[in-house]
């Protein structure tokens, strides 16, 4: 029982870690229609920027709490300035185009974020994780301790889907992002500036991305290639929640998280993990009507 | 035979006898990428029959040509086969696991069949040719070595037959180009094309969209198998590294990047696959104005990912179809074609 728990624990902190790399996903996905494969990649070129504040560029003589607001902020400001690049260089350009074209070109993101990375940073390479709380600060829960990072990520995945979903849904900066992503052309009638909102969506998405990155770092093996790779089980739990539900989005990621903890009860192996979640994508795309998504891509 | 398939035929073997003599003067590295060029070549034209005829979009094209590559591999190393054996064998594991991926694909289109064939990939890169639940098909984390191959009952080493595998190579990437190329015009291609502008206008029209639907994906995976299961034989030996998730990408991005709807620009993205990304590192490092400077493959990539975008934004149809319009349009232009319906004497 007391593995069980502990699995659980294990699993809800992975969970976490899907909630908060796919809600960037759904978030620029229903402002901009773009599904973006390169959102692992640029929430870790962004960590990156972040581990270089920390660890290249902190005076050894600044507490640690300093460094880490440092880099954090640098990291996120970096962001927020790589997202903005990205919709005036890029994004801006194809906005009248079909979903997969703007898919297919976040590949080409993915590919030049992932290669300038490990040209500056070394492919492959194990880099020291940013601690955002104390490593070794643990609670009691039922008898089993529970890091301090586990919590900061549960605590922030869930605040972000609802505090996203609010400015969604209550500001009306985020309604004029919903009208864009119904319609560009009827919202710029209505007098919606469509180019601010669509920097706007893009600054938070890599945002989101960046902050992801950084709270994911003690938990995998950070390097690379780990964080681009996230993509999938974020898509995964972007998909659960239909690409548009913020809040489901969460829920789906703490599922594929204990869905993929508890088989490494029995099956000591890396990759299966990666296994369930392309189960989980076919059964939610079966289960699911596909032309659903369709509508929300416009 | 029309005069078309007869200039085609004529282009193919052309094509083949100059490509054919092109590495004979260079060392063994040129060799050894003109013959990955192929297997390359055979992976996006994979794409042009997948993406280009069909519409559908995958993201997976590596694994299959790493299956087919993984499946001769075993043939060759685990049961002393003939290579010829180990190549149909490795073509028809590959065309298998196309027709499995194609199962969910009659039911979804565009971003989410993406998303599945993305999940495909990484599942075989990080759990198929990486875990030891599949040492008997990988070989182990050492994987299958090809030391001793023969082929037709002939020797053939990777190292010193190169030559001989490259134009095997080169010979049957002209024979399925050339089906390509013919197949765009015949009843099934059109029937394929239908599918690609739309699904129900075909279904409508009487195009069994299952049919084709699978047997475009098992087609698919079978060209990539096919180029795939010639890479133990050059390289010697077999590693997931080749075949990983970004292999897979790069298809995709060079395959669109090139031209998806054109055969040539498959051979195109080939050598540019190949042979930039080693002239690049074995040349490109030195002195410039006093500064050290090396250039390693991830400037290749960078490369790719920026032309790709660029690509994208202003030259939707590919660098081959951009280039094949404008060569239309100056030979229109010249007057040698006149005008639409003019035929030349």
């Amino acid at each position: 029982m007391g593995a069980f728990a502990a699995y659980t624990i294990i699993g809800l902190g992975l969970g976490g870690i899907f909630s908060l790399a796919a809600l960037g996903i759904v978030l620029i996905y229903r402002t901009t229609g773009v599904l973006n494969f390169a959102h692992g990649a640029m929430g870790m070129f962004s960590t990156f920027v972040a581990w270089q504040v920390f660890y290249g560029w902190s005076h050894p003589f600044w507490p640690t709490w300093l460094a880490t607001l440092l880099a954090v902020v640098v990291g996120l400001i970096f962001a927020a300035l790589m997202g903005l690049a990205l919709e005036f260089a890029v994004f801006r350009w194809v906005r009248t185009r079909e979903p997969v074209v703007k898919a297919v070109i976040t590949i080409g993101v993915l590919l030049a974020l992932q290669s300038a990375a490990s040209l500056i940073w070394k492919n492959n390479q194990y880099h020291l994780p940013i601690y955002l709380a104390p490593q070794q600060a643990t609670f009691q829960l039922a008898g089993v301790p529970i890091g301090a990072n586990y919590i900061v990520i549960v605590v922030m995945a869930l605040g972000l889907a609802f505090g996203l979903g609010a400015f969604l849904r209550y500001t009306s900066f985020g309604r004029s992002m919903r009208a864009v992503s119904d319609s560009p052309t009827s919202a710029s009638l209505w007098g919606v500036p469509v180019n601010r909102v669509s920097a706007v969506s893009w600054m938070l998405g890599s945002l989101v991305a960046a902050l992801a990155g950084i709270l994911i770092t003690p938990f995998i093996n950070f390097d690379t290639t780990s964080l681009t790779l996230l993509i999938i089980d974020a898509l995964a739990a972007a998909l659960i929640g239909g690409l548009v539900s913020l809040p489901l989005t969460v829920l789906g990621g703490f599922l594929l998280g204990l869905l993929e903890t508890y088989p490494t009860i029995w099956i000591q192996s890396l990759g299966f993990p990666r296994l369930v979640a392309l189960l989980v994508i076919i059964a939610v795309l079966i289960v699911r009507n596909p032309r659903g998504f369709a509508v929300a891509a416009k | 035979m029309t005069s078309r398939l007869m200039f085609r035929v004529l282009a193919a073997l052309i094509a083949f006898t100059v490509l054919g003599r092109i590495p004979v003067g260079f060392d063994v590295g040129f060799k050894f990428d003109a013959a990955l060029a192929v297997i390359w070549a055979f992976g996006l034209l994979s794409l042009v029959l997948l993406t280009g005829y069909v519409g559908q979009i995958s993201l997976c094209q590596a694994t299959f040509a790493g299956v087919g590559a993984y499946a001769a591999g075993l043939m060759v190393a685990g049961f002393h086969a003939d290579y010829m054996v180990a190549v149909l064998v490795g073509v028809a594991a590959a065309f298998a696991l196309g027709v499995i991926v194609g199962i969910p694909a009659l039911r979804l289109r565009g971003i989410t069949l993406a998303i599945v064939t993305l999940g495909i990939a990484l599942v075989f890169d990080r759990y198929v040719f990486q875990d030891h639940a599949f040492e008997w098909f990988t070989g182990g984390s050492a994987g299958w070595r090809v030391d001793h191959a023969t082929m037709f009952g002939l020797q053939m080493d990777s190292s010193k037959h190169l030559m001989a595998a490259y134009v095997v190579l080169l010979a049957l990437f002209c024979v399925v180009a050339l089906l390509m190329v013919n197949l765009h015009d015949s009843g099934a291609g059109r029937r394929l094309r239908a599918i690609r502008d739309s699904e129900v206008a075909a279904a409508t029209m009487g195009v069994n969209l299952t049919r084709y639907k699978l047997l475009a994906f098992g087609m698919s995976a079978a060209i990539a198998g096919l180029g795939g299961s010639f890479y133990p034989l050059v390289a010697g030996s077999v590693s997931p590294q080749p075949f990983w998730l970004f292999t897979s990408l790069q298809f995709a991005a060079i395959a669109v990047l090139m031209g998806v709807r054109y055969v040539p620009a498959a051979a195109l993205g080939g050598v540019f696959m190949a042979v930039v990304p080693d002239v690049l590192t074995r040349f490109g490092h030195g002195t410039f104005m006093g500064h050290a400077y090396e250039i390693s493959y991830d400037w290749f990539q960078i490369a790719v990912g920026v032309l790709l975008i660029v690509q994208l934004i202003a030259l939707p149809d590919g660098v081959w179809g951009d280039l094949r319009a404008r060569a239309r349009h100056a030979w229109s232009a010249a007057g040698v074609l006149g005008g639409r319906k003019v035929k030349v004497a």
